[in-house]
């Protein structure tokens, strides 16, 4: 190769390139078209307003047809009457408080006890092949199944219902964050890596973060699961050493053949759970997509 | 082989940046195992842009691998740069979930730089790489274009260190080949404008012989399975008919290469 002539490798001129980058700039940015708070508000909470407004007429012109007794399906006013004397009475919030505390506890402690746990069956070979296809297996048991067990054991006591709401939650919340940290994309750790993040650090950085999505969803369905665990507990574990909650209510309910009292005990365990998803986990998944550019429909 | 006309804007000739002598590596062990590099000998200056070239099988990755000190050589002599190493991928790979601005500190607060520092080397960066202003701005709301640009600010951050003097090699992997051709050509013409004012050595991997011809000053053609450096050109201009002459050499040789693999 003769360099006969040298030409220096200067850029074309300055302004002119960076009038072409700024133009591929706007020309090739993604628009984001955002939609007005009472629009959207709109169309998130009108369906399920106009559905739960549906339900209630459908309920209330089965009662009226009166195909079933009173004691089996009451009116929805009944039902009504039935948690408002125990809203008057302040009842209902020592029942609901009984339970949302158990619930939360227990989902805690199952946070502190999956995480590491899902982080181990993700990242140790050994550990993922022992209980990896226990952990799943766990997932499908019901957790009522415990229940009985967990009374021989622990007796009538708290313990009893926190074991039964640890059995259903943690599998949830490790597996989700194990599915979670399998979804990331390898780049993402062989950047890390590049960038200087080895071991904890890279897990602080990458990892978790990276896996949060996963985790989140799982965390929810952790969730879900402890409620449906504490409900299950409450109903079966009955006893003096325990204090009233959502399923003891609504055991007593039965046993005093009280139909309202127990269609009011179900309202209550439908409204605080979905409550919580909507109040909690909702806006935080929320976030987290967006932040992500994942959120199309969430 | 490595001299340079004084036109080039070379920071440093004498220093060697990496040096690679007789390097090789083997995967794997008996029947099973595959030599991906054999006898590579490469020499690269700071400051220089050299541009490495094969078909697939090359064992580029494995030699940019190498150079970042992600493995070892099974045999041979290696001097790896002394500053941290630095990659650029094919794919921009910022983390999703933090701003532009994050995805440039990042390096820098991993090797424990004070948030204010760090945040004004950034923004100091994304400035070269004219994202003035975007630093708050997520990934996904950044163009293709500009999620690579982000990216070299951070590969830049990575390789210069704190204050610019950090002495490390860019490694780039065939950053801009899954970009629209117009792109490319805009980007390659700012990753020349950024490598003369930063002077950090660039190596850099590519298919694209065009490409390879434009930004280097030195192309050096690898041969496949087992990789090893099989011609090098000096590119002492870029434009008019020496070039396309070069770019015609370069393309009959690569050609050469990949027919000996028929059999």
């Amino acid at each position: 190769m003769p360099p006969e002539t040298s030409l220096t490798k200067v850029s074309p001129a300055a302004d002119t390139s960076a009038a072409e980058l700024a133009g591929l700039d706007a020309l090739d940015t993604p628009t984001v078209t955002r939609t007005p708070w009472w629009r959207r508000a709109i169309a998130v909470g009108l369906p399920p307003l106009v559905a739960l407004v549906l339900s209630i007429a459908i309920w209330q012109i089965l009662w009226a047809a009166a195909i079933w007794p009173e004691f089996q399906l009451p009116a929805p006013i009944t039902v009504w009457q039935a948690v408002e004397s125990r809203l008057l009475t302040g009842e209902v919030f020592s029942i609901l408080w009984t339970s949302i505390s158990r619930a939360f506890i227990g989902f805690l402690a199952a946070l502190v006890i999956a995480t590491p746990l899902g982080l181990l069956v993700a990242k140790v070979t050994v550990v993922r092949r022992a209980i990896g296809p226990l952990l799943s297996g766990l997932q499908s048991l019901p957790s009522v199944a415990w229940v009985p067990a967990a009374v021989l054991w622990f007796g009538l006591t708290d313990a009893t219902i926190y074991f039964v709401v640890l059995a259903g939650s943690i599998p949830s919340i490790a597996n989700g964050l194990v599915s979670g940290i399998d979804q990331i994309p390898p780049i993402l750790p062989r950047v890390g890596q590049v960038l200087g993040a080895r071991g904890l650090t890279s897990a602080r950085h990458i990892l978790l973060p990276a896996a949060l999505p996963g985790y989140l969803s799982g965390c929810k369905q952790g969730w879900a699961f402890s409620w449906r665990s504490l409900m299950a507990a409450e109903i079966i574990a009955a006893g003096p050493l325990l204090g009233v909650g959502l399923g003891a209510y609504l055991k007593q309910g039965s046993d005093l053949n009280d139909i309202s009292m127990v269609f009011s005990a179900i309202v209550l365990i439908l409204v605080v759970g979905i409550g919580i998803e909507l109040l909690v986990f909702r806006p935080i998944e929320r976030r987290v997509l967006r932040a992500r550019g994942l959120a199309a429909g969430v | 082989m490595s001299t340079t006309t004084s036109a080039v804007p070379v920071n440093d000739v004498s220093a060697t940046a990496v040096r690679l002598a007789g390097i090789g590596k083997t995967f794997g062990s008996g029947a099973d195992a595959v030599t991906a590099l054999q006898g590579v000998d490469l020499d690269v200056s700071a400051g220089e842009f050299v541009c490495l070239l094969g078909a697939s099988g090359c064992g580029k990755s494995t030699l940019l691998n190498l150079v970042a000190g992600l493995d070892e050589p099974t045999s041979g002599e290696l001097v790896r740069p002394t500053g941290s190493p630095s990659f650029m991928f094919q794919e921009s790979a910022l983390l999703p979930w933090l701003t532009a601005g994050r995805n440039v500190e990042l390096p820098l607060q991993l090797s424990g730089l004070s948030r204010s520092a760090r945040r004004a080397r950034a923004a100091e960066l994304l400035s070269l790489v004219r994202l003035d202003g975007l630093a708050d701005k997520r990934p996904h709301e950044l163009s293709g274009g500009m999620r690579q640009r982000v990216a070299l600010a951070r590969a830049l951050a990575a390789a210069t260190g704190p204050d610019g003097t950090g002495g490390g090699v860019l490694l780039m992997d065939e950053p801009f080949a899954a970009l629209d051709a117009i792109t490319r050509d805009v980007l390659q013409g700012e990753l020349l404008r950024v490598w003369d004012a930063t002077g950090t050595t660039v190596i850099f991997v590519t298919h694209d012989v065009r490409e390879a011809v434009r930004l280097a000053q030195r192309v050096v053609l690898l041969s496949s399975r087992p990789g090893t450096v099989v011609a090098e050109w000096q590119v002492t201009e870029r434009h008019g008919a020496v070039g396309e002459q070069l770019h015609d050499d370069i393309t009959s040789r690569l050609r050469q290469v990949i027919a000996s693999h028929a059999a």
